[in-house]
């Protein structure tokens, strides 16, 4: 294999239908415009998808996706994006992963992977550059996702080869299915069972190809650049040190950790779980590829009792907080095993937790009897049955039949009062942060085209409670210091500006948490110059995240979407039921209509329907899409 | 004035030499947690933090009292 220059620019198509596969050339203008991972992946899904397809048929298509500064060279390239028509909302679907499977795809020769049709037998793809081969899968079949990593790189001879696979969910079709990367998730929005629907159990890639930037001088120095600023950044040392579960405390202090399915916006118990977890269960940290200057990843296990759990890479802050305040759960190795077992069964650990705290709820309401809970006791915060619920969730069996869907179908069938307490943007089950601490929130979570989700909407909670700002007040984002959290006029505004420009390291194929580090759109603009040879700068890379998204939201308005869909469901925007903030007046959300009004402004879209105006999609060359 | 100050996570690191062995620290009378962060323990305004003063959440213009007991968090915004 020869060395591969900045961009690959090949796409590799599959076709499990009829086990076929070509090499595609991408036109350099194309990948200008749109450069990669959410970015080019939105562009082949608009063109590609009919609307109104069912996610779970042939007809729709996954793209692993890379970005031009995914590689093990740049600080946080160690990213993948999975791209789709998401079964869980039936709108667009994305869902990153860490780890080394998109540098390998890169080094193996391809930007971008993309997956179409269906097997008639279980397979999984084997790509070694330019060696592709399809291999039965049908013995992989009802495996924890930790075997079938063992038996491929068996198959393989291979230990060190990156592979992302699918878990049973994934193979009962079930909607929050996650695709894993040996403990890392591509978690959100049902990408698991859209594998499955294909019959596609794995794949598994190894490239020998080697990055090389147009102008090497060039981007050593912004290498050098990059890495100064990553040395001396407090938030890199403080994520090695704890990881992103040390954010729980502080958090549930500043009304930022959804409690007993959003009744509340803080427990105060956040802190005793974190004693438990680090005099029990953390082992030590782990970076998620190779040579991450981070290393946020913990190791955790529990020791011995009932939950006894192995040493394995999990308690994110996400996922405990899912399986502890989500469900009013105070037992921490409890939450430690149930998040194991929802990676090992492949099932996104936030809306499995989130769909457990909706049963629990239902059940204090008798909207879910004993007998509908298959004879468990629902109580909030029993921890017994948060392990048997994720194992009944995956194998679709009785209650977890019911709850596999998420929240929005659940309720559905249960009836108008669960409505109630479903809580979900777009369908998207919320993550662990709660808009009631900084406004935000509400309207990143509003209007994210992948609905409530945690990687998007989260600028809106590190602007407002953590006072980052990504270097953005260059592009007229006033200064966080200067404004209160709760404060709601402005705050449609600053979102427009965010979203475009924060959406750049799922464009670009790195690691989000770098610009939490630091890093900037102009450090990015940079490397992607002295990489490919373009004049590119920050400006114009907000431009093109302004594309994308606009992009992102087309799909969504074909599928039927519109401002009727860009909802804060109505208990998060309350004064919350209990906890610390309970009495603060300013957390509740007063207008959201009125932030939503300033978003559309600031966007170009018509505010009675939320579609972008004609004259800003040409503006951005997207009339001609 | 004597008040309790605990800090979390990336914080610990500006009680140095600045809290006392049993968690206090002295200030003036009338000091606010806003003087407490930037003049006592000389924590960036770049770190966003959020207090609790009696397990209760506290703007940074609160004046502190004699006895208080405060927590500062810093969010690390990860996850």
């Amino acid at each position: 294999m020869n060395n591969i220059l900045n961009y690959a620019s090949n796409q590799l198509r599959i076709s499990l239908s009829d086990t076929s596969y070509k090499l595609e050339r991408i036109p350099e203008k194309v990948l200008q415009n749109y450069l990669g991972g959410v970015g080019y992946a939105v562009k082949v899904l608009y063109e590609e998808l009919n609307e109104g397809i069912d996610p779970l048929a042939p007809d729709n298509k996954i793209i692993f996706a890379t970005g031009p500064l995914t590689s093990y060279q740049v600080p946080g390239g160690g990213s993948i994006e999975i791209c789709f028509k998401s079964p869980l909302t039936k709108a667009w679907g994305e869902s990153r992963c860490g780890g080394d499977f998109g540098p390998e795809l890169k080094k193996a020769g391809y930007d971008f992977l993309i997956v179409e049709g269906k097997s008639t037998q279980p397979v999984y793809l084997f790509i070694h550059d330019n060696k592709i081969e399809f291999k039965d899968a049908s013995h992989l079949l009802g495996k924890k996702v930790s075997e079938k990593h063992s038996i491929i790189r068996e198959e393989l001879q291979d230990q060190d080869i990156s592979i992302m696979c699918i878990g049973m969910a994934g193979e009962n079709l079930v909607s929050i299915a996650s695709v894993m990367s040996e403990d890392r998730a591509a978690g959100r929005g049902g990408a698991g069972a859209v594998m499955g629907s294909k019959n596609l159990i794995a794949v598994a890639v190894k490239g020998s190809g080697k990055l090389q930037p147009k102008k090497t001088e060039d981007f050593n120095i912004a290498l050098k650049e990059v890495r100064k600023v990553l040395k001396e950044s407090e938030f890199v040392k403080g994520l090695r040190q704890f990881g992103t579960i040390g954010d729980m405390a502080g958090n549930d202090a500043a009304g930022d950790w959804p409690t007993k399915n959003w009744q509340s916006n803080s427990w105060g118990k956040a802190e005793k779980l974190y004693d438990h977890y680090l005099k029990h269960n953390f082992v030590k940290n782990k970076m998620c590829y190779k040579g991450c200057p981070i290393a946020c990843g913990r190791v955790a296990k529990v020791e011995e009792g009932r939950f006894k759990t192995p040493q394995h890479e999990g308690a994110e802050y996400e996922s405990v907080s899912a399986f502890t305040a989500f469900v009013f759960n105070q037992d921490m190795d409890a939450a430690i095993y149930s998040t194991y077992l929802c990676n090992e069964l492949g099932i996104d650990t936030i809306s499995a937790g989130a769909v457990i705290a909706f049963a629990m709820e239902c059940y204090e309401y008798k909207l879910l009897s004993k007998e509908d809970a298959d004879g468990l006791d629902l109580s909030w915060g029993n921890p017994e049955v948060l392990p048997i619920l994720v194992d009944k969730i995956a194998q679709r069996e009785g209650l977890g039949n019911l709850l596999a869907d998420g929240v929005a179908r659940a309720a559905q069938k249960i009836g108008p009062q669960a409505e109630e307490y479903a809580v979900h943007g777009k369908g998207l089950e919320g993550p662990a942060h709660d808009p009631r601490s900084g406004k935000l929130l509400a309207v990143t979570y509003g209007t994210a085209n992948r609905g409530m989700c945690h990687i998007h909407p989260l600028e809106g909670m590190a602007y407002d409670s953590g006072k980052v700002t990504w270097g953005m007040t260059s592009y007229g984002v006033p200064d966080p210091n200067q404004l209160d959290r709760w404060d709601e006029e402005g705050k449609g505004t600053i979102t427009k500006t965010l979203q475009d420009g924060l959406i750049m390291p799922d464009v670009l194929g790195v690691c989000k948490f770098f610009m939490y580090a630091g890093l900037t759109l102009e450090h990015y603009a940079k490397l992607l110059s002295a990489l490919t040879g373009w004049q590119v700068n920050g400006a114009d890379l907000i431009r093109i995240g302004e594309r994308i998204n606009n992009l992102q939201r087309l799909f969504n308005i074909r599928e039927g979407m519109g401002r009727k869909n860009d909802l804060l469901h109505e208990r998060v925007r309350k004064l919350p039921q209990f906890g610390l903030y309970q009495k603060e007046d300013r957390c509740a959300i007063k207008d959201y209509e009125g932030m939503l009004e300033e978003y559309y402004q600031a966007r170009g879209w018509d505010s009675q329907t939320g579609i972008p105006k004609q004259k800003k999609l040409r503006e951005l060359g997207l009339n001609l899409v | 004035m004597k008040v309790k100050v605990k800090l979390y996570t990336i914080l610990k690191k500006y009680a140095k030499g600045k809290i006392l062995g049993d968690g206090s620290i002295i200030l003036k009378k009338g000091a606010t947690l806003q003087g407490l962060t930037s003049d006592y323990l000389a924590i960036p305004d770049s770190i966003g933090v959020v207090f609790l003063v009696n397990n209760t959440p506290q703007d940074k213009d609160y004046t502190l009292c004699e006895g208080d007991e405060v927590k500062i968090f810093s969010l690390i915004c990860g996850g």
